[in-house]
């Protein structure tokens, strides 16, 4: 167990259902194979629970390789050997059987209530000598700015835009939204912006509160990048344009109008 | 040789016996280019004639009387023999002009002086073997009638007669001949011994399968593609002592020509330079370096579109995107080392079934309100299953394909359905990135899903798919018979099912290289284009066509240099076309942002969308 995090308490409540736990806790810098060789050292448990988090699954995936056992990931309910779980990115849940007596699991997150109160866990400290990978430094994402991955408002551009110069407009409308700005890959295949603003597929994905296009055509292979955000407002002068059909705000109109006017509204709105 | 990794080659005897005759005999591949293939046909072709002439010249060192009983004695033979030596000339001095003045691009990279070299050593060959005969007639020591032999009696009528000019050219030839044999082994002129072999033991099947990876063998066994030149075949290892330098796939490479740093001649000559190096190595089972990074540049490997075009160049039958999907297998499957950008797409193929993460439930929502049944588990095959594919299910742009095919077919009464959300990926972005585990799994629950369905006919709207599942499938226990939407459609017009009215809108077609050089779809979609419009042919057309820059799982990659998208659109443009016609759904895609991105006024249109245009007018 990573430590008394949410999804570790949630998946001794799914340990607790399989019979009697003994909750776990691995001290010092993160290392896969040597966590999992901790794990299977400190046995004699018939079935071993992780937390259902990248970390989880990585270190029960070296346990099921280190012990030549089946693993099942993300669990949702077990029921001796059978199990319910999550697979193609949460749209199926699969039932499945487990060939084997011991039973390597993670909880799916948020498939199983928390386990309440102070929990006692055992410190198992792992061996590092013989690690494959240890992670020694978590290195934070830099860069000026609002990143475009965690902000709340990415104000984006495409084809429309014309120029590198035309990004100014909507530069000037981030500023004032707090936003970050990005791009379609005709943009930065024309050098008008840099790769690291681009959204899409091939880019970054983002998930902000409002994704605003401004000239962007809506490809597929750009609203893979931008799918995730809660609410997308399209400005395009082309009511053909397929990202109206993503869209949740339709301006129909040239952005280099549109966008100055919203710009002017806000300013006027905030009193500036 | 030895320590290589073993391939299965030694099916399809016959075919490979007719390949043989063809390629390496009649020279087909060659004569692909004209002027270079004539040039290399005449010095092939003399060299097989003056093979007996070169036997008698080794014995006649010793023996000055002796000759091949008959056929030393027979006239026609010499006057044949002299017509030859006249063509291997005629040969190396048009060679000698191409290299030396002509100088095409293709030779750039490769060993200049190594061919300058062979060219003076064939050149002297048949010189030295000219003057045998000739002081053999002027010294009356000719088994054969000396006037038939045209330009051996010339010169023998302008040399001195003694005997011992004739020990004098018989040793400058025989020596001459074993030095070019020395000389062989330590250049690329291997060819002569090994092409022959590298033909013969060429993939006889669908040339857009990929040779899949064993995972149910021992330890030992297991080969992860390429890391190292221990994992490469027999077949391999022969296709890099084959290369001959000789710069026809560079010519045709789409990456090439874009300004990518892969050039498929420098790959090959990279894994053999290494193989050389370190065979020594590999045969006392030492350590070996990673070809990555040494012999073959990591960029190299990502470059590649799997187009195919310089595997239906190669004169030789070098299989090149085999060794780029072998590297990158390695890459992916062992060091998880791949572009960046393309990890969403390998990710969401694993995980939900398509490359661009959307909802698998949704892969049936284009065919809302259109009619199109779906068969649920458990119902009746219909006569012809449609594989929609990821990108017509869910591209806007690749849809209308599927919606134009799918109202013909019920026009024309065809039984038919879906498999909705029961289809999935077939895994061959997955595998032409390396990543052959997800493909297997993929290859595995498609095969179960439509051998439990009873599905025996498909018909394919992505000649990737039709790709997989046509000459990949079969190796996982499913067989199908597989067509391309444009193959039915084609017949159904044929058949006067489909009526479509004639046009005169000019339309030019761009061949997809999973349509047209991999599986060998090239006439159908050709008599659906002439039978709505008037057809024009762009420059590179039908198994010479040229990429559209999407294969090879580049639709999920980004681009260095300039864009293969727009080189190809600027040639349709030159056209003066008004409409591209294209056959697949990321041809649709890719070319449509390259006529977007410059600008140009041309319509990029799927064969069945114009089709149904057709009969709707």
């Amino acid at each position: 167990m990573e430590g008394a995090d949410d999804l570790s308490l949630q998946a001794l409540t799914l340990a607790r259902s399989l019979g009697e736990a003994r909750p776990v806790r691995i001290e010092g810098p993160y290392a896969p194979s040597a966590w999992a060789a901790a794990l299977v050292g400190a046995a004699g448990a018939d079935d071993i629970v992780g937390p259902g988090s990248d970390r989880g699954n990585e270190v029960l995936a070296h346990v099921a390789a280190q012990l030549d056992l089946p693993f099942a990931a993300n669990v949702t309910d077990v029921a001796g050997e059978e199990v319910t779980r999550i697979r193609w990115g949460g749209t199926l849940l699969e039932e499945a059987r487990i060939h084997a007596e011991r039973r390597l699991l993670t909880a799916a997150p948020f498939a199983f209530e928390a386990t309440a109160g102070p929990v006692q866990a055992q410190a198992l400290v792992p061996n590092l000598g013989d690690a494959a990978t240890v992670v020694e430094h978590l290195a934070p994402e830099t860069g000026g700015g609002i990143s475009l991955s965690a902000a709340k408002v990415v104000v984006s551009g495409g084809r429309g835009v014309g120029s590198a110069e035309g990004f100014a407009i909507l530069e000037e409308l981030a500023g004032l939204l707090d936003a970050a700005v990005g791009c379609s890959r005709v943009v930065t295949s024309a050098g008008w912006r840099p790769h690291a603003d681009q959204v899409g597929q091939t880019g970054t994905k983002v998930s902000p509160d409002l994704y605003i296009a401004c000239g962007i055509s809506g490809a597929t292979q750009h609203i893979a990048g931008c799918k995730g955000a809660k609410k997308l407002l399209a400005i395009n002068d082309d009511p053909e344009a397929t990202i109206f059909g993503h869209a949740d705000y339709a301006v129909i109109g040239n952005l280099h109008e549109v966008v100055p006017a919203i710009t002017a509204e806000l300013r006027k709105a905030r009193g500036a | 040789m030895r320590a290589a990794k073993p391939v299965e080659r030694f099916d399809d005897l016959p075919l490979r016996v007719r390949n043989e005759a063809l390629i390496v005999l009649g020279q087909r591949k060659l004569f692909q280019r004209l002027l270079p293939g004539a040039v290399h046909a005449s010095i092939f072709w003399g060299f097989l004639v003056l093979f007996p002439t070169i036997v008698m010249a080794l014995v006649s060192c010793v023996d000055r009387s002796w000759t091949i009983p008959w056929l030393g004695a027979q006239g026609w033979f010499m006057a044949l023999v002299d017509a030859f030596v006249l063509a291997v000339l005629a040969g190396v001095l048009a060679a000698a002009w191409i290299r030396k003045v002509v100088r095409p691009k293709r030779f750039d990279g490769s060993h200049l002086g190594e061919a300058n070299a062979i060219l003076a050593l064939i050149a002297l060959v048949v010189l030295t073997l000219v003057g045998w005969h000739a002081s053999r007639i002027a010294a009356g020591l000719n088994e054969w009638p000396a006037h038939a032999s045209f330009l051996s009696d010339w010169v023998a009528q302008v040399i001195p007669a003694p005997r011992v000019l004739e020990r004098i050219f018989v040793w400058a030839h025989v020596i001459t001949i074993l030095s070019f044999l020395a000389y062989l082994p330590y250049s690329k002129h291997l060819h002569i011994a090994t092409a022959a072999f590298n033909v013969f033991f060429a993939r006889t099947r669908g040339r857009g399968r990929l040779e899949p990876l064993r995972f149910d063998v021992p330890d030992e066994e297991l080969r992860f593609g390429v890391g190292t030149v221990g994992d490469l075949t027999w077949k391999e290892m022969v296709d890099t002592f084959s290369c001959t330098e000789c710069g026809r796939c560079q010519d045709v490479c789409p990456a090439y020509a874009t300004g990518k740093i892969l050039s498929p001649k420098l790959l090959i000559m990279g894994l053999r330079d290494q193989l050389l190096a370190e065979g020594p190595t590999l045969l006392a089972g030492g350590d070996l370096s990673p070809v990555v990074g040494n012999g073959v540049p990591e960029e190299m490997v990502w470059d590649c579109v799997t187009c195919g075009a310089c595997v239906h160049e190669c004169p030789v039958s070098i299989e090149h995107v085999d060794h780029i999907v072998d590297l990158r297998r390695n890459l992916v499957m062992l060091e998880s080392r791949f572009p960046q950008e393309a990890e969403s797409m390998l990710r969401d193929v694993e995980r939900i079934g398509n490359p661009w993460g959307k909802p698998q439930g949704d892969r049936a929502a284009w065919a809302e309100g259109l009619g199109v049944r779906v068969v649920e588990e458990g119902e009746p095959a219909p006569e012809i299953l449609y594989w929609v594919g990821c990108a017509a299910a869910y591209d806007e742009r690749a849809r209308k394909a599927a919606e134009s095919t799918v109202k013909l077919l019920q026009k024309a009464g065809v039984d038919f359905a879906i498999l909705g959300a029961r289809e999935s990926c077939t895994g061959d972005p997955a595998r032409r990135m390396g990543n052959e585990y997800v493909f297997q799994s993929y290859a595995e629950q498609n095969v179960a899903t439509l051998n439990d369905s009873g599905v025996t006919k498909i018909v394919a709207s992505c000649p990737h798919c039709l790709n997989s599942l046509g000459n990949e499938y079969p190796d996982f226990g499913g067989r199908y018979e597989v067509m391309h939407h444009t193959e039915l459609l084609a017949e159904l017009v044929r058949d006067g099912r489909l009526q479509p009215k004639a046009g005169d809108t000019e339309i030019t077609y761009h061949d997809s290289c999973y349509l047209a050089r991999h599986n060998d779809v090239r006439e159908d979609p050709r008599e659906l284009v002439a039978a709505v419009g008037k057809p024009v042919e762009m420059a590179r057309n039908r198994e010479r066509t040229f990429c559209c820059g999407a294969g090879g799982a580049h639709m999920w990659m980004e681009e260095r240099g300039s864009a293969i998208n727009e080189e190809r659109v600027r040639e349709a443009a030159e056209t003066g076309a008004e409409t591209l016609a294209v056959a697949c759904p990321f041809c649709t895609v890719m070319l449509d942002d390259g006529v977007r991105s410059s600008g140009r006024q041309l319509r990029v249109v799927d064969v069945s969308t114009l089709l149904a245009e057709s009969l709707d007018a």
